[in-house]
């Protein structure tokens, strides 16, 4: 994997600049939004931001107040269903970027993780309730023996 | 507005969840962004350099593992400046750029031993104990903002 850490990045001008930073929105499971919708959206704000389309959403790169200004818009689209998240590496960043590299990014798995409870998270945001979960507790040692006797008379 | 220090550090959720509350979650990918984007780095694509595990020194001892001591000069300035913090126990973090157990721990443990507020959740897996976690986020969160709303 050495093609992975000896990549001589060709950095522009936008991504030496230390106000600009780089955000992930995420579309969660359920969401009333497409992706595309989102990046239309971004792109009628008509902000000086660099917007790219992803499997999860879309990334938005730009200087930090035009960002904000951004996401404080999308999120109205579906307040409850659209998730933000900073990201280290600007789009198209030849050490993240997926079409000069082997394998996924490495903040995918961590995404691909999330992604998964993402909708339990949309749904306590748009409905919050009281639960009261019980704690799991070990079984007792007497029901364990019974257990085991039992599954050794029956062997 | 308070900075909530949040492990993992690279939460989509954790983060996010913060943000809603106007508060700044203090992430991972902010302190790599500096990191990559300095130029006395001679090679960018390598994000360590030998300065960081001497940078580390301040958080882990000498006889700690060079890797430990390079990932805590990243993960350690987060620690420095947190108010608050919440740790996700059972959290997915075994991937990608903090698969490391040792710092996990570590970084864990000093936050804990800060003496700034400190809020342990588990990782939830069902929908009930995804309320559970976003209440108690919220319900902390609150109290933060009554104890700066006091001083």
């Amino acid at each position: 994997m050495s093609q992975n850490l000896t990549m001589s990045p060709d950095l522009g001008k936008e991504d030496w600049d230390p106000d600009v930073i780089t955000r992930m929105i995420f579309i969660g499971p359920g969401a009333r939004v497409s992706e595309q919708e989102v990046v239309s959206e971004f792109h009628m704000l008509g902000l000086p931001l660099t917007i790219k389309n992803t499997c999860y959403g879309s990334m938005i790169s730009g200087k930090s107040a035009d960002v904000y200004k951004a996401i404080e818009e999308i999120r109205k689209l579906d307040p409850a269903h659209i998730f933000t998240k900073e990201r280290g590496f600007a789009p198209g960043d030849p050490r993240r970027c997926r079409g000069h590299r082997f394998g996924p990014r490495e903040g995918f798995h961590q995404m691909e993780k999330e992604y998964r409870i993402l909708g339990f998270v949309s749904e306590a945001l748009e409905n919050p309730k009281e639960v009261t979960v019980e704690e799991k507790k070990p079984i007792k040692v007497d029901e364990f023996k019974k257990i085991m006797d039992e599954c050794l008379e029956n062997k | 507005m308070v900075k909530i220090a949040i492990y993992p550090p690279n939460s989509l959720i954790l983060a996010d969840l913060l943000e809603r509350r106007g508060h700044t979650p203090l992430v991972l990918q902010k302190q790599i962004r500096q990191k990559i984007k300095d130029p006395e780095i001679d090679s960018p694509p390598m994000n360590i350099t030998e300065e960081d595990p001497i940078k580390g020194l301040k958080y882990a001892a000498i006889e700690v593992p060079s890797g430990v001591r390079g990932r805590m000069s990243i993960i350690g300035p987060i620690i420095d400046d947190a108010e608050a913090a919440i740790v996700v126990d059972g959290a997915p973090y075994g991937f990608g750029c903090i698969g490391c157990a040792r710092t996990n721990e570590l970084s864990i443990f000093l936050l804990r031993n800060k003496g700034i507020p400190v809020l342990e959740i588990t990782y939830p897996t069902n929908q009930d104990e995804t309320y559970v976690m976003v209440n108690k986020i919220n319900e902390f969160v609150d109290s933060l903002e009554e104890t700066a709303g006091e001083e």
